[in-house]
């Protein structure tokens, strides 16, 4: 940092009291923003130089208490983290600012965040264990197992990840990316006691680990480089290492995939729905299967081909797999 | 009114680590208990913690190595029969925490790993790669919430309820909607954190504005050693930010404009590693004679390149990661830009070893109780060792948490609390909402921040001291007759919040400067230019400080409990 510049800037900002409004409305803010600055510094600046009434939460301004969660440009981000220069040079010199769920705004930037705490508490996020209360040694970890956490002990519960991802969007029961990064967090940990009952709290049709769309927004969005998707992903193969897969449309619907790879080295679509909802239920989709098949998206089954390099596949996942099904 | 009274055994203010500590062992005793807090209990500011938290727990090192660096950074100020009680117990804090899940970083063997910090005989700070808070609050969090602790999150504590030599009670709104509550209690617990947000230049959170310091101060009771106010040498440069004294532990050098490793000057010895007051006394030394750096040329650089990247990575990622977001330096390739930074409170509300709060020298308050950064047991004395902050929180949290207890059992009467008892914080809201003026909020904020960093900073004098006592009373003026807020609504009133908050501040900002103009000697981090020297003779007592109803401060002292290590001149 050899010298400090300065661009003039336009905020539309979200602005809404459900005390007061009926509506949210966008207003306009133009200031001088200097290279110093980070998003945070924005939001101070219009409730003390423009408007006392605007709202938000903030604390520590520096990365590390989780508060300040908002969205640019519908971008999510950490206003305390997040470098003015680096979001003017995605989005120029006209920038949008809104909470992070604006169907849950309270106040301006504050969301109620009820959903997203119920979720946290509901996987046990704490330590399942007979706690020493007067111990004379500590329990021995080794770095490699200390390691094994993945980095889930840096989440920070801001809720980027939960209000970025498009399964809570579409299905409120589903746990949502923070809540499974910190159920991994403490099944991941040796000194836990409680991973078989984390385990069948997040492999429930519908709220669990199945429902994930895998778009791997919650990746993309953390501040903390937490990375839920990896989380969800070791959360799956727990529940088969583990055995407690339940023999429902989700879990077969993973397993169908593992068996259809192996045996033609490609997605078998057709053989996956019958494999996960039985015959009955591919009857079900035969308006859709046979829009497939007139696209060429689908075959017959006795035309299935196979992949030319299947025996490198099977190699590969005969070596991969840690889990039998 | 219909002011709703809700009734608790224990009522604890606060949600950092002494907060949610205490808590939870009430919570396991059986006692029925709230923590209210203004927060998000994880977003407290012992979450903040990066670099350590002190133990002795290998074989080269002792607990009394740990008291007498502890004793020694305090400038013989710290009360010793406190340091040994919490030294002593250092050890077993560390465990229990890590028993229920922190996740610390480890050695080979599978023991907790050990750092060097400033001023310590031997590598003692335990660490969890450079967030040690994070993980140790939201530990203590997660197993408050196993326990079943009721948590009062996003509700400001504005007042106690204290009559008679007895406190009965916390006097709250909710944050959300305004609504008031009245939290009647047979003990009430403090742990509200620091004050260092009355500086310009701070690594504090926005939060840390010392309210309870002055809700205790306006009803006539004490604040102890005000003056010692911990200047941390390495603040990012421009907005204080801390940057660990990690940096520093593993092996950082300061450097000036002219590429000198000025410590070599200051501490021959300890250099880098010296005491927290006498690093940053250097440093702003350093800038004031000319030989600063960065484009305002008020920092200096701290150069880690030579750690190599890996270590970096491994032990200091988040401190490369500010330094990245805030100053846009990779300190994996180039020095960054520190300066001190307003960092921690030494002084604050008057306690002893087991968080009895104190009336005066020799009496208690009946059922308040403290602990954490805004109370004054005293362990830091004029100074603390870095990595003891967070070991103060977690050891006295849960200390007086029992001590809360077995007063408890052995029985404590519930004064029963009327809507009467709201009516300081009804009058004070009401008052804000309505009171119409010229000046702002953070108009005010700013010129108090800014006074107190040029005037009762890092350096002090007899005529800066004085003009900012000058500065403050016109500032409480101003505020109490003529600032106006924007927001009258009900819903997330932060504008309401910040002068709430404000107003505190003007308050203790009072005690800092008081205490200090009356302190004619140097100790730890009170530095007076005019009074250069530790004074034993006339000053080596506590200072306690008093408001009364006209907000002027009278000083009376106390004294220290010395011990075992004896007083000695201090050098690094």
């Amino acid at each position: 940092m050899t010298s400090i510049t300065t661009q003039t800037i336009t905020f539309k900002v979200f602005r809404f009291n459900t005390e007061t409004d009926y509506l949210p409305a966008y207003k306009e803010y133009q200031m001088e923003v200097t290279s110093e600055e980070v998003v945070l510094d924005i939001l101070n600046r219009i409730k003390w130089e423009f408007d006392g009434s605007f709202s938000y939460r903030r604390s520590c301004r520096h990365g590390i208490c989780g508060a300040c969660a908002v969205k640019v440009n519908g971008k999510g981000v950490l206003a305390c983290k997040e470098r003015m220069n680096d979001i003017i040079d995605s989005f120029g010199t006209e920038l949008t600012i809104e909470p992070v769920s604006t169907k849950r705004a309270v106040k301006d930037m504050i969301v109620d965040k009820a959903d997203f705490w119920e979720k946290h508490d509901a996987v046990k996020p704490y330590l399942v264990s007979d706690i020493d209360e007067h111990p004379k040694e500590e329990s021995l970890v080794t770095p490699e197992q200390a390691e094994a956490l993945l980095e889930a002990d840096l989440c920070i519960q801001c809720g980027l990840c939960h209000y970025s991802c498009p399964a809570i969007e579409e299905n409120d029961e589903f746990f949502g990316p923070a809540a499974f990064a910190a159920a991994y967090r403490f099944n991941a940990d040796v000194r836990d006691e409680g991973t078989l009952e984390r385990l069948d709290t997040v492999n429930q049709p519908g709220a669990g680990v199945w429902d994930c769309v895998k778009c791997f927004e919650c990746a993309e969005v953390c501040p903390k480089e937490v990375n839920p998707i990896e989380k969800i992903t070791k959360l799956h193969n727990q529940v088969f290492e583990y055995g407690r897969a339940p023999n429902n449309v989700a879990v077969r619907h993973a397993v169908g995939f593992a068996h259809s790879i192996k045996k033609h080295g490609l997605l078998d679509e057709g053989e996956l729905v019958r494999y996960s909802e039985g015959t009955l239920g591919v009857l079900k989709h035969m308006p859709v299967a046979l829009q497939m098949y007139k696209k060429g998206k689908i075959v017959l089954p006795w035309n299935m081909p196979q992949s030319d390099k299947l025996d490198e596949i099977k190699k590969l996942v005969k070596i991969s797999s840690t889990v039998k099904f | 009114m219909g002011i709703p009274i809700y009734t608790y055994d224990a009522v604890i203010v606060g949600a950092g680590l002494a907060g949610t500590a205490a808590a939870r062992e009430l919570e396991k005793a059986g006692k029925k208990v709230a923590v209210i807090t203004k927060l998000h209990p994880l977003r407290s500011h012992s979450g903040a913690a990066q670099g350590g938290i002190n133990a002795a727990l290998s074989d080269e090192d002792s607990i009394e190595l740990h008291e007498f660096d502890t004793v020694k950074g305090a400038d013989y100020l710290a009360d010793q029969d406190v340091v040994e009680l919490m030294c002593k117990e250092a050890p077993e804090t560390i465990r229990w925490a890590e028993r229920m899940g922190a996740a610390f970083s480890r050695n080979e063997d599978g023991t907790i790993a050990q750092r060097p910090f400033g001023g310590q005989s031997s590598p003692r700070a335990c660490y969890a790669k450079d967030r040690t808070g994070l993980t140790l609050l939201q530990t203590i969090y997660e197993q408050a919430l196993r326990e079943g602790v009721t948590f009062w999150d996003e509700w400001y504590a504005a007042d106690i309820i204290y009559k008679e030599g007895k406190v009965s009670g916390v006097v709250a709104f909710n944050i959300r909607n305004l609504e008031y509550a009245i939290f009647n209690a047979k003990a009430v617990m403090f742990a509200t954190g620091g004050y260092a947000r009355a500086y310009k230049i701070n690594s504090n959170a926005h939060a840390n504005t010392g309210d309870g310091l002055s809700i205790v101060a306006r009803h006539g009771l004490p604040l102890e050693d005000m003056e010692f106010v911990q200047f941390h040498p390495s603040g990012l440069s421009g907005n204080g930010v801390l940057i660990s004294e990690a940096a520093r532990g593993e092996g950082g050098r300061l450097l000036n404009s002219k590429g000198e490793r000025f410590m070599e000057k200051y501490a021959p010895n300890k250099l880098e590693l010296a005491s927290r007051d006498v690093v940053s006394r250097a440093i702003i030394n350093e800038i004031r004679e000319g030989r600063g750096v960065g484009p305002r040329k008020d920092a200096v650089y701290i150069d880690l390149v030579h750690l190599g990247k890996d270590l970096i990575m491994e032990r200091l990622p988040e401190l490369r990661d500010l330094a990245i977001t805030f100053l846009g330096l990779d300190m994996v390739k180039e020095p960054i830009l520190i300066s001190a930074t307003a960092h921690y409170s030494m002084g604050g509300i008057p306690m002893d070893k087991d968080g009895h709060v104190r009336k005066n020298n020799t009496e208690f308050v009946e059922g308040f109780y403290a602990a954490g950064e805004c109370s004054c047991s005293s362990v830091h004395g004029a100074n603390r060792l870095g990595a003891n902050s967070v070991l103060e929180a977690l050891f006295f949290g849960r200390h007086v948490g029992q001590s809360m207890i077995q007063d408890l059992n052995e029985g404590i009467t519930l004064r029963k609390a009327t809507e009467d008892d709201a009516k300081a914080m009804i009058d004070e809201i009401t008052l804000t909402l309505n009171r119409n003026g010229t000046d702002t909020v953070p108009g005010l904020r700013d010129e108090l921040q800014q006074s107190m960093t040029d005037n009762a900073g890092v350096f002090r004098t007899e005529e800066t001291l004085a003009e900012q006592v000058n500065i403050l009373k016109e500032l409480r003026r101003r505020f109490h007759e003529n600032c106006r807020i924007d927001d009258k609504s009900k819903i997330f009133n932060t504008d309401l919040q910040e002068a709430i908050e404000l107003g505190h501040m003007l308050d203790f900002s009072l005690f800092i400067v008081e205490s200090a103009l009356a302190r004619k000697e140097s100790r730890g981090a009170h530095f007076r230019e005019d009074y250069d020297t530790r004074d034993d003779e006339n000053f080596l007592k506590h200072t306690m400080a008093y408001m009364d109803e006209n907000g002027n401060i009278t000083l009376d002292y106390m004294d220290v409990t010395l011990g075992k290590h004896e007083l000695k001149e201090r050098t690094y």
